[in-house]
């Protein structure tokens, strides 16, 4: 979908992305993550031409990036940044149709696409729909940031740092919603961060990055039992590396397939063991049934499995 | 409408409803001015009615802040784009060169180029209302959040798209407070356009000054008080609308 051949970058003669080769696939969630500085939000930016590379070629679904007008390229890509930047003198409904509109949808078409997107990212529509940003909380002017980024439904999802300036819980909250909103469409999403935690929590791919070189990209899996160096384990953590890897890995995939029915407690078969784990310690328990999507136990999960 | 726009449209409407009470009044107000000053043969401005003063004077005022307006505005717009950017010292020394000449300087040196009437004091106006207009241009887009800029970019507006549907949006209470500054000003100035000829409010003003006749001089500077005060609330019912999205 995206594709950097050798891409570099230099601001006034710093060289800030040096010989960059990165492929993001169709459908992933591809998370670049790296200190402050490291080059993260240049190359995202470069993707959709706020910023232009110094040399190399920029590809997207097979075509240069060159060989689009900006605005076009622009209107395929979506974008959601930290700051949000909602224009604040239209109402919520009108923030979010700005691309359809720039694009020529019809009123019907557009109105419609605007409830379903308010569906998607949990905003009341009766209540927020003729709102002003200044009304709204921060986590809900992201959700309508990242509506307005999937209105005109792009191939390309970017995103830096979106959720950096929330709250622990609405932070929270908001990349449910990503995992689930990746899940549900499918879209190739780029997105920045500096947390580790996140980037592990979202990603189908996790490319790592220091001075402007990619220094491991993998799965998060992969990621944390087998880190490429040392500059990947520090960025790792060293005290809740364990439970960085119980993040990865499901319930459903350590439970054994036995019958959970006398014990009251349940997980979801897609909840992360670490979940699993802080349940079991809040609740003083050793064992915990799992359930389906659909609420049905379809085993049982003990201590030792996490453990082990 | 909300409340608070509500309230201004109605405080613009008693203003307007008062000036054309007294505009009304003025005309018949022959005895009460004698009663006032009985020292006066003939203490009520009779020359010219008053409407057309009014309305000449309106006239000056709107078409030289239109000017200023259009100029003033296009330079703000200018210096602020990337291509213009190196020319923001130049238009800003110019614009506050025009705002520290007297008007009434602008108006003894146009004379000798451009003759006496409307036109010296049309162009002494526009000049004298530049700066506030140029400078809140300004003001008011670089006001705009940044992160608005960079997202309407990133979205797919196009640099134009961008200044008309966010840009100048955004700006346009700031802008809006620079032609009121701008027009208020003009409204007293536009009364000394009467020294080069021009009709205006101030005629009646410049023959009482002359003629020592305390009568005519007060007539005028009633309406051109109470002209100010309309127009004043008239942009300031605009600007409560143009506001409707702030917090
Ligand atoms: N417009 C710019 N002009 C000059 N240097 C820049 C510009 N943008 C970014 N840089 C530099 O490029 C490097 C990478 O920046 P950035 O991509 O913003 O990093 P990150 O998003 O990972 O924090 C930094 O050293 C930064 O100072
Ligand atoms: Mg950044």
């Amino acid at each position: 979908m995206i594709e950097f051949r050798n891409i570099t970058k230099t601001f006034n003669a710093v060289t800030v992305i040096e010989g960059l080769n990165l492929i993001v696939e169709r459908g992933e969630f591809c998370v670049l993550i790296g200190p402050s500085g490291s080059g993260k939000s240049t190359i995202l930016r470069m993707i959709n031409r706020l910023i232009e590379h110094s040399a190399g070629e920029i590809r997207f679904a097979g075509e240069p990036i060159r060989s689009f007008a900006p605005e076009v390229l622009r209107r395929r890509i979506g974008y959601a940044i930290q700051s949000v930047g909602l224009f604040p003198h239209w109402t919520v409904e009108a923030n979010i149709a700005t691309v359809p509109r720039l694009l020529g949808w019809d009123a019907a078409r557009i109105e419609a696409r605007i409830a379903e997107l308010m569906a998607l990212l949990g905003l009341d529509a009766a209540r927020f729909r003729t709102a002003y940003p200044h009304q709204l909380s921060g986590g809900q002017q992201q959700r309508v940031g990242v509506a307005r980024a999937l209105a005109a439904d792009p191939d390309v999802l970017l995103m830096d740092e979106p959720f950096g300036a929330l709250d622990p819980i609405t932070r929270d909250s908001l990349q449910a919603e990503m995992r689930r909103i990746h899940a549900e469409t499918g879209k190739t999403i780029v997105f920045v961060t500096h947390d580790m935690d996140e980037a592990l929590r979202l990603a189908s791919r996790v490319v790592i990055l220091d001075k402007g070189r990619i220094v491991q990209s993998a799965t998060p899996r992969e990621l944390l039992h087998a880190p490429a160096n040392d500059f990947v384990r520090e960025f790792l953590g060293k005290d809740d590396y364990g439970l960085k890897l119980l993040s990865v890995e499901t319930a459903g995939a350590h439970m054994r397939r036995e019958d959970s029915g006398a014990v009251a407690e349940a997980v979801r078969e897609q909840d992360s063991l670490r979940l699993a784990l802080s349940h079991m310690v809040a609740l003083k328990t050793d064992r915990l049934g799992v359930e389906d999507s659909t609420g049905r136990r379809v085993g049982l999960l003990l201590l030792a499995d996490i453990v082990t | 409408m909300t409340r608070p726009e509500r309230r201004a449209v109605g405080r613009f409407l008693m203003a307007l409803a008062g000036f054309s009470a007294l505009l009304a009044a003025l005309p018949r107000s022959g005895p009460l001015f004698a009663r006032l000053f009985p020292q006066l043969d003939r203490p009520l401005y009779v020359q010219q009615p008053f409407l057309d003063l009014v309305l000449a004077h309106l006239w000056l005022v709107a078409t030289a802040s239109l000017l200023a307006t259009v100029v003033g505005v296009a330079a703000g717009i200018f210096v602020t784009r990337p291509s213009g950017r190196e020319f923001r010292r130049l238009v800003e020394t110019l614009s506050a060169m025009g705002q520290t000449f007297p008007p009434v300087a602008v108006l003894a040196l146009a004379v000798p180029m451009i003759g006496f009437g409307f036109w010296p004091a049309f162009l002494a106006l526009a000049l004298y209302g530049l700066l506030p207009i140029c400078e809140n241009t300004i003001a008011g887009l670089e006001g705009v959040p940044p992160a608005a800029r960079e997202a309407g970019l990133g979205i797919g507006m196009t640099r134009r798209q961008l200044l008309r549907k966010v840009e100048l949006p955004l700006a346009a209470p700031v802008i809006l407070a620079g032609i009121r500054i701008s027009v208020t000003i003009g409204i007293g100035t536009a009364a000394l356009a009467s020294t080069v000829g021009a009709v205006s409010l101030g005629s009646p003003m410049i023959v009482g000054l002359n003629g020592n006749n305390i009568g005519y001089v007060l007539q005028g500077a009633l309406l051109v008080g109470g002209l100010a005060i309309v127009i004043d609330l008239g942009f300031e019912a605009i600007l409560t609308r143009l506001r409707r999205w702030t917090a």
